[in-house]
C-alpha cells in the first residue's frame, strides 16, 4: 500500500484552503451584485460557463506547456516561438468557444422562459465575448508565468498550473463580467 | 498547422464541457428565489464548485498515476490503495465544505449581511458531502471503464469529471437548500 488517506488530506489541505479563501471573495462579489443577477438571471446562468471555459483553456495551455518544458521543445524564454503559438491558439480557441456557448446560453435561457427585458442576442454576446476575451488573455498569461515559474523552481507544472488558473479564472471571470455589464449597460 | 491540430482536438471537448456548465448555470438560474431567501448562499457557490473540481480531478489523476505504476488495474481494482484514496477524498469533501460554510458566514458579516450560520453550514456540508460521494463513485466507474478499454485515464478523467462535476454539485446545492430550507 503506497497511499494513506491521512497523507492525501495533509498534502491537499494548504492549497485547497488558499483556493477556497479566494473563491469565497469571488462569492462575496456575487453577493454584493446579487440584485443585478436576480434582475437578469441570464448572467447568473453564464457564470459557471464563463469560469469553466476559462479554467479549462488555462489548464489545457498549462498541460501543453508542461509537456513542452519536460520534453524540451519549449525553452524557458519569454520570446519562445512555440510558447507564443500556444498562447495565441488558446486565445483563438477561447473566442470561438465563448461565441458558440453565448449563443447556446441565450437560446436555452429564452427557451426556459427567463426574463430578458431589453437584452438582445447581440448585446448579450458582446458582454460574454468581451468578458471571455479579457479573461482568456489574462488566464493564458498567468498560465505561462505559472508554468515557467514552477518549472524553474523544480516543481512539476502539471501539479501547479491547474489549481492556480482555475482559482484566478473564477475570481477574474466574475470581476470582468460585472465590469462589462457596467460598460455595455443593461 | 500546429494551431489547427490543437483546435481540432480541444474545441469539441471544450464545447461539451461548456454544455455541462450551461446545465449547471440553468440550475443556478432556477435558484433565484432560494438565493434571495437564504442570505449568504450565493457566496458559497464558486467555492463549492471549485472544491469539487479540485478534489475529484486530483483523485482521478492519482488513480491515473496508480494505473501507470501498476498499483491498480481492471482485475485488481478494489484494493487497499483505492480505499485509502476514496477515504482521503471523502474526508476532504466534508472538511473543506464545513470550512467553506464557516468562511462564508464570517466574511458575510463584514459586508453587513447576516446569514443564519447553522442553516448555511448544514446546506454546504450536505451538498459538499453528497456531491463528494456521487463524484467519487462516478470517478471509480469512469476509471474502471477506461482501464477495461485500455485507454490512458489521464486523457479522459479530467474533462469527464469537469463536465459532470459542475452539474452534480449544483444539483446537490439546489437539493440541499430546498431540503434544509424547508425543514428549518
Amino acid at each position: 500500500m503506497i497511499y494513506s488517506w491521512k497523507k492525501i488530506v495533509k498534502h491537499a489541505l494548504p492549497l485547497l484552503t488558499i483556493c477556497i479563501i479566494i473563491e469565497i471573495f469571488a462569492g462575496q462579489i456575487l453577493q454584493g451584485k446579487q440584485e443585478i443577477l436576480i434582475l437578469f438571471p441570464v448572467f447568473l446562468i453564464s457564470i459557471p460557463v464563463i469560469n469553466g471555459v476559462g479554467g479549462n483553456i488555462g489548464s489545457i495551455l498549462g498541460a501543453r506547456l508542461a509537456s513542452g518544458l519536460h520534453v524540451g521543445y519549449i525553452s524557458l524564454d519569454i520570446k519562445d516561438k512555440k510558447m507564443h503559438e500556444n498562447l495565441f491558439t488558446s486565445i483563438i480557441m477561447g473566442v470561438l468557444t465563448y461565441t458558440i456557448l453565448a449563443i447556446l446560453i441565450y437560446y436555452t435561457a429564452s427557451f426556459s422562459g427567463i426574463r430578458m427585458d431589453d437584452i438582445n442576442l447581440i448585446k448579450f454576446i458582446s458582454i460574454v465575448l468581451a468578458t471571455g476575451f479579457l479573461l482568456i488573455c489574462i488566464i493564458s498569461i498567468v498560465s505561462v508565468l505559472t508554468a515557467f515559474w514552477s518549472f524553474k523552481r523544480g516543481l512539476d507544472p502539471d501539479d501547479v498550473v491547474a489549481p492556480v488558473v482555475t482559482t484566478v479564472g473564477d475570481t477574474l471571470g466574475i470581476v470582468f463580467l460585472f465590469l462589462l455589464i457596467g460598460v455595455v449597460g443593461v | 498547422m500546429y494551431a489547427k491540430e490543437m483546435l481540432k482536438q480541444s474545441l469539441p471537448l471544450l464545447i461539451v464541457c461548456g454544455l455541462g456548465a450551461i446545465i449547471a448555470g440553468n440550475t443556478l438560474g432556477a435558484m433565484v428565489d432560494i438565493l434571495q431567501n437564504i442570505p449568504g448562499l450565493i457566496v458559497v457557490i464558486p467555492a463549492i464548485i471549485a472544491l469539487r473540481g479540485n478534489i475529484s480531478t486530483a483523485l482521478g489523476s492519482r488513480l491515473g498515476s496508480a494505473y501507470h505504476l501498476g498499483i491498480i488495474d481492471a482485475e485488481n481494482m478494489w484494493n487497499e490503495d483505492l480505499k485509502q484514496n476514496i477515504i482521503g477524498s471523502l474526508v476532504l469533501s466534508f472538511l473543506m465544505s464545513f470550512i467553506i460554510g464557516v468562511l462564508a458566514y464570517i466574511t458575510s458579516l463584514f459586508f453587513n449581511v447576516q446569514p443564519n450560520p447553522l442553516l448555511l453550514i448544514i446546506i454546504v456540508v450536505l451538498a459538499g458531502g453528497i456531491s463528494g460521494l456521487i463524484l467519487t463513485f462516478l470517478t471509480i466507474i469512469i476509471i474502471y471503464l477506461v482501464f477495461r478499454r485500455g485507454y490512458d485515464p489521464d486523457n479522459i478523467t479530467g474533462p469527464a469529471l469537469a463536465t459532470f462535476g459542475d452539474v452534480v454539485t449544483m444539483l446537490c446545492i439546489f437539493g440541499s437548500a430546498v431540503f434544509v430550507g424547508g425543514i428549518v
